[in-house]
């Protein structure tokens, strides 16, 4: 009997974690058979989880010619890893002076940090563009990504990162008569690795993702992101879905941060066990 | 030859040159278009601006593509305020009002007037039923680009079967309600195929419920002035009830709300017969349709009439005046009778233009296209598309209510009631600076 149970109880919660995957997996899963599903059959059965067949590639080629995606994957991975770059630095350094630095007012600045978290950012369009404007970035990549340099969510996990680092390693580093900047290039940096690699997955979906600001920015279809690209097929308002041909945009869009994420997954879970954050 | 008359060719060489040099300096303008049915629309804009730039060298234009109707107007305003107005939007043409009143938009009336050309004039080939929407109180702010009614779609394989005459499709609500029941197929308590469905979603719902009260005699919004609606009305209660009935009495129609992908799907897909879609989707439905289908009037209750939709061209306030001189030009442009008449019969919208009928193109167009000339034969039935102070949050006033009917938490009067104490709120600052302010 107890054999049996200590048998059972795992293949009973194998099936319903299985049952649970499928779940999350479904749109995925959909989105794939769909992308290959001829036209014809894509109206009847589009719902279904089966792949028809025959199957096709016609619906990547209606997706792909109805923008340049070649040009859409550069601008997005100059915005992507344009921001994250900026980022990398300016978070560290805040979180440093957060986490080790006493100065007068820091608790209150940081606070007042954290409170850009809570705003809206629609309400920050018309402001943000004017700026951009101000600067001569209108209509530019860099315009895109200028409001993202600083970024209050990464300032608050590198300072949480810093804080859980103990102070010995430094204390080392400083008899030794190392600078402060050595001490954050050398000493921390290293040890922070896990939270600077959260904190970039983070970054990256999210700009990866974005569709309103940079639809703001940019006039210039030659400086679309993916997500312009992919809204010509979303955003029908009048009329009804290709829903071949948006699955197949949607496969295109995604597909590199999915293929980055499998081959990586390790790392990331590592390193999102290691800071405390959950995706 | 002799000298003088060498001297006079000098001249008349320079001349020429002097007047072509301003010329050739090249204005560059932005043009923003949303795209409201599918990506295709989006490539075949470009193709056509393309056609444009090539034509002649003195315009310039950049087509940006915009998202969709809402994304288009906050990313126009939104790059107005930051002091890079574009200077054509193909905008959706309820918003004029809105944007009037914020001092987005500028009127065309200058243009006219340089042009030695009257409102009138201008307007004499559009269709009658597009004037009001044009216009801003009594001055032109837009120019109509591609137009839309509601029609009803149907399967005619279905009406077969069920033993209705696809010639004689329903005319009336009694008809209409009648054909849905015959149309739809049970099977015990689930229900196979549903007989008639209707997008409900935002934007869409709002305007398929000026449809309806039209079609019960009711007006939805006062023409003449942009702080008036008229929600809870006896023509409106009848067609709110008429939707609650179907869904909730007559069970032909699905409960909740269903977006207009979902709708056009079903269609598709033979799980809906009956369908009240654009006829902006024409093109749309056409190519991927597999079972025969015909297209028929809105059914009424008291009279025909359905409300007008679709995008118009608008200039932004700001711009310099070489800017707004070829916003104009390309707006002449892109509304001229090829133009729109080309189109028209890529997109399945309608031709804003009465001469575009009666181009060879079309003529041809139309006999091989029959639903096209349905959708058409409907025009003189049409009515302005509701427009007001906060047009899109007063319109919101009403679908929510609507969408709770019809997701059965709400009874229709309770509706309607609550729908326009909400719609008098949003509009009242407007109808104190207006309507209320009397002498002191």
């Amino acid at each position: 009997m107890r054999k049996l149970e200590r048998r059972l109880l795992p293949a009973l919660l194998a099936a319903f974690l299985a049952a649970v995957a499928f779940l999350w997996a479904a749109p995925f899963l959909w989105t794939l058979v769909a992308s290959f599903r001829p036209e014809g059959a894509g109206s009847a059965g589009m719902a279904s989880l089966v792949p028809d067949t025959p199957q096709t590639l016609e619906n990547f080629r209606n997706a792909l010619e109805s923008g340049s995606f070649g040009l859409y994957y550069v601008n997005t991975l100059i915005v992507v890893a344009g921001v994250l770059a900026v980022q990398c630095v300016t978070v560290s350094l805040a979180g440093y002076a957060f986490a080790r630095l006493s100065f007068p007012g820091r608790d209150v600045l940081f606070y007042a940090f954290l409170l850009q978290l809570m705003l809206v950012p629609p309400a920050l369009i018309v402001p943000n563009l004017r700026t951009v404007v101000d600067l001569g970035l209108y209509d530019t990549l860099p315009g895109v990504m200028a409001p993202y340099f600083a970024s209050a969510f990464g300032t608050f996990l590198m300072r949480q990162t810093f804080l859980a680092l103990p102070r010995d390693f430094e204390e080392a580093a400083a008899i030794d008569g190392a600078p402060w900047w050595a001490i954050i290039w050398y000493v921390l940096l290293p040890m922070a690795k896990p939270g600077l690699v959260a904190f970039a997955i983070v970054s990256v979906t999210a700009h990866w993702n974005e569709f309103l600001w940079p639809l703001m920015v940019i006039n210039d279809p030659a400086k679309h992101t993916l997500t312009i690209g992919l809204a010509a097929f979303t955003r029908g308002a009048e009329g009804g879905k290709e829903w071949g041909v948006l699955a197949a945009g949607t496969l295109l869009v995604m597909a590199p941060l999915a293929v980055v994420f499998v081959a990586f997954q390790r790392r990331f879970v590592d390193s999102f066990v290691f800071s405390g954050v959950k995706g | 030859m002799s000298i003088i008359a060498n001297l006079r060719i000098a001249t008349l060489a320079a001349s020429v040159l002097a007047f072509a040099l301003p010329a050739a300096a090249q204005t560059k303008i932005d043009f923003f278009f949303p795209v409201p049915v599918e990506g295709k629309l989006a490539r075949e804009m470009t193709r056509l601006v393309k056609s444009y730039n090539d034509s002649q060298k003195e315009v310039e234009v950049t087509a940006v593509y915009t998202g969709g109707y809402d994304d288009t107007k906050l990313k126009a305003q939104a790059a107005a305020k930051a002091g890079k107005p574009p200077a054509v939007v193909l905008m959706s043409a309820n918003f004029n009002v809105d944007l009037k009143l914020s001092g987005d938009i500028i009127s065309l009336e200058p243009m006219l007037k340089a042009e030695e050309t009257t409102r009138d004039d201008f307007l004499k080939d559009f269709w009658p039923a597009l004037h009001a929407n044009a216009m801003v109180d009594g001055e032109l702010y837009s120019v109509p680009f591609h137009n839309s009614t509601p029609l009803l779609y149907y399967n005619v394989q279905h009406f077969k079967e069920a033993g209705l005459d696809p010639t004689k499709p329903p005319r009336t609500w009694a008809e209409l309600a009648d054909a849905a029941r015959k149309l739809t197929k049970r099977d015990g308590d689930k229900v196979e195929r549903y007989g008639f469905t209707m997008p409900a979603g935002y934007d869409y719902l709002g305007w398929l419920m000026e449809a309806l009260t039209l079609s019960n005699g009711g007006r939805y919004f006062n023409e003449e002035y942009g702080g008036e609606v008229y929600y809870d009305t006896a023509s409106m209660l009848g067609a709110a009830r008429f939707l609650e009935d179907l869904i909730f009495k007559h069970k032909v129609m699905a409960q909740g709300v269903t977006e207009a992908g979902g709708v056009s799907t079903a269609f598709f897909a033979g799980k809906a017969s009956m369908m009240l879609l654009s006829t902006g989707s024409l093109s749309f439905i056409r190519e991927n349709m597999k079972m025969p289908y015909e297209v028929a009037f809105v059914p009424r209750n008291v009279r025909n009439a359905v409300p007008i939709g679709g995008a118009s061209l608008v200039m932004f306030n700001g711009q310099s005046e070489d800017s707004k001189k070829a916003g104009w030009k390309f707006i002449k442009w892109l509304s001229s009778t090829d133009t729109l008449g080309g189109w028209s019969r890529f997109t399945g919208y309608f031709a804003p233009r009465k001469s575009a009928y009666e181009t060879a193109a079309m003529k041809e167009f139309i006999a091989k296209n029959p639903d096209a000339k349905v959708a058409l034969d409907q025009l003189p039935f049409a009515k302005p598309w509701f427009v007001t102070y906060q047009t899109v949050a007063v319109r919101k006033a009403l679908e929510d209510e609507i969408q709770a009917m019809m997701n059965g938490k709400k009874k229709a009067d309770v509706a309607l009631k609550d729908a326009q104490k909400k719609a008098d709120e949003l509009m009242r600052p407007y109808v104190e600076q207006t309507a209320l302010k009397l002498p002191q």
